[in-house]
């Protein structure tokens, strides 16, 4: 077997309507790796994988699956996936749904192999349309891994999983991807993507805006978390102090990001102004807003509005916020 | 190749099951046709036996009509529901999935012909030397082709709340116009003259010729053939345009 990688996207753009969903996208993904895309809703996920799986076609760009064209890696049953759209195929029974897309594929797993990795030998013989949307979803994974795919790509898993079948999906999917199978998810929970994926692809506005393990995202988002209590002053100054990139004022505390830390604190001091003080490496989710943030900055700009998170977030007002 | 045509089987194979589980279906598909047919023969003291048969092929094409125009109805639900935007994943090629679902039309028009036939025999004892019950069956089975075709143009075409009410004109119209409920000889001149030209008038009278121990006339195969490469033509037409949006 080569070294292809498992899927690539090259400069990859496509445009529905105004929208462009992808605005050159670059992505590689080994094999044997664990990837998640993960971004707010409409940031461009989905058409990412559409793209991918040979769902849609590009307007310009590469796009390949071990080297070749998507269809082909399809039609050679290398890919098993859950789309994120979708309701409950009517009328057919777990077990004959599972099985017959497991028929399809050259090297199925067992069906029941198939049924109990996704927690389903218990419900083998209901009918799909009659599940719970919890358990309608573990199907979706079942059909996803049927035939044994070594590549399988996942639009949002457990969007409708309560935390313990979370937990469970996550347990069963490393364990497929134990076995040398890579995995590609999208997801808007940091903490999937942070526990599960060996790498994060941060999608916004249909650009990858940041690639790499939790570790380095935090890093590249740059710096620290300064807070302090105001204690009445004004908050004015806090923007010019050395290293501060963003100031963030709730009630009488600031919250301050910074790229140095220790200049930023010397200067508080100098002024006297460290009640409270509190020094904090940037969480995920800091690291994640700052990446997707800068964006919507810009975009705020061109529609001449403010460049507070709140006016930033006021032109996107479908968007779900990251949890 | 062996291969891609057990893929093809097991699809028809789900497909049917899902079809047959289906109870609007087989109400509309089986018990309708049968009732009409046993009350348009019992009531009103109907009792020529040429009647009988007749109405007995003239429901059976009902109910294949039904029956055909009804695949529309699933393709357009699982183009909605996603269904085959999933199958597009599977190693199963697209082509294989609209030769299942045909497959799965062939099948699903046997049952309402069945019916109506069995309760043309066994209920209102209508006779015929075997040969010619089986000649009959065939003639619909192979004659409701057009029909599925025209379902499976709808149903690639149209959104399913569209399919619904255009399967639901074509039924009707194609019944009523082409005499599968009255006969035409009932008609004015003008509307016996359109309804020569539907597929479900020719369909019937190649059945019912059969039935009558004669052999179909030229112009109802030539018809009939038109139509179903007219049909045939939609539903490629159809599913072409819709393979890129699934």
């Amino acid at each position: 077997m080569t070294k292809e990688p498992a899927a690539v996207l090259a400069t990859v753009t496509k445009t529905y309507g105004p929208v462009r969903a992808a605005d050159g996208l670059d992505l590689t993904v080994r094999r044997g790796e664990t990837v998640a895309l993960l971004g707010r809703n409409g940031a461009g996920k989905s058409t990412a994988i559409n793209l991918l799986l040979g769902l849609d076609t590009p307007d310009s760009g590469r796009v390949a699956l071990f080297g070749g064209e998507p269809d082909r890696a399809v039609a050679a049953g290398r890919v098993g996936a859950m789309l994120q759209e979708g309701r409950p195929v009517p009328r057919v029974t777990v077990r004959e749904l599972v099985g017959f897309v497991a028929s399809t594929y050259p090297a199925p797993m067992p069906v029941a192999d198939a049924l109990s990795l996704a927690g389903l030998t218990a419900l083998a013989d209901r009918r799909v349309d009659r599940l719970s949307g919890g358990q309608a979803q573990r199907v979706r994974f079942a059909v996803a891994l049927a035939g044994h795919p070594e590549l399988i790509v996942l639009d949002e898993p457990t969007s409708a999983l309560d935390v313990e079948a979370r937990g469970e999906f996550w347990a069963a999917m490393r364990g497929y991807a134990r076995r040398g199978n890579t995995v590609l998810f999208s997801t808007h929970y940091l903490e999937e993507a942070d526990s599960f994926a060996d790498r994060i692809v941060v999608v916004d506005a249909g650009r990858i805006v940041a690639d790499g393990t939790a570790e380095e995202l935090k890093r590249s988002a740059g710096g620290a978390l300064v807070a302090v209590d105001l204690d009445g002053a004004p908050a004015a100054f806090l923007a010019g102090l050395p290293g501060v990139t963003e100031v963030e004022v709730r009630g009488d505390r600031a919250r301050l990001r910074t790229d140095d830390s220790d200049a930023t604190v010397r200067a508080l001091a100098a002024r006297d102004a460290i009640r409270g003080l509190e020094v904090a490496p940037l969480t995920l989710n800091d690291a994640f807003l700052a990446l997707t943030r800068g964006r919507d900055d810009r975009r705020a700009r061109d529609t001449g509005q403010g460049t507070t998170q709140d006016a930033a977030r006021a032109t996107a007002p479908n968007r779900e916020p990251i949890r | 190749m062996s291969t891609a045509l057990s893929t093809t089987t097991a699809y028809a194979r789900l497909e049917i099951r899902r079809t047959l589980r289906d109870q609007g279906f087989v109400i509309s598909t089986l018990g309708v046709p049968v009732m009409m047919y046993l009350l348009f023969t019992n009531l009103g003291g109907q009792n020529d036996p040429a009647y009988r048969t007749a109405a007995m092929v003239g429901m059976a094409a009902y109910g294949a009509l039904g029956a055909a125009l009804s695949l529309g109805g699933g393709v357009a639900e699982d183009k909605s529901n996603g269904w085959l935007r999933q199958l597009r994943i599977t190693p199963m090629t697209p082509r294989r999935v609209v030769t299942g679902r045909a497959l799965t039309g062939a099948v699903v028009v046997l049952p309402s012909i069945g019916a109506v036939l069995l309760a043309g025999g066994l209920v209102n004892g209508v006779r015929m030397p075997v040969l010619q019950w089986v000649a009959v069956a065939l003639a619909l089975w192979l004659g409701s082709l057009p029909f599925t075709l025209l379902g499976l143009g709808n149903g690639y075409r149209l959104t399913p709340q569209a399919t619904g009410a255009v399967n639901v004109a074509c039924n009707l119209g194609l019944a009523v116009v082409g005499g599968l409920w009255f006969p035409v000889e009932l008609f004015p001149d003008w509307l016996a003259s359109v309804a020569s030209w539907t597929p479900t008038y020719r369909f019937a009278e190649a059945a019912r010729a059969l039935a009558e121990g004669r052999v179909p006339g030229t112009t109802a195969m030539v018809l009939l053939a038109g139509w179903a490469a007219l049909f045939g033509t939609y539903a490629a037409v159809s599913y072409r345009r819709s393979a890129r949006t699934i």
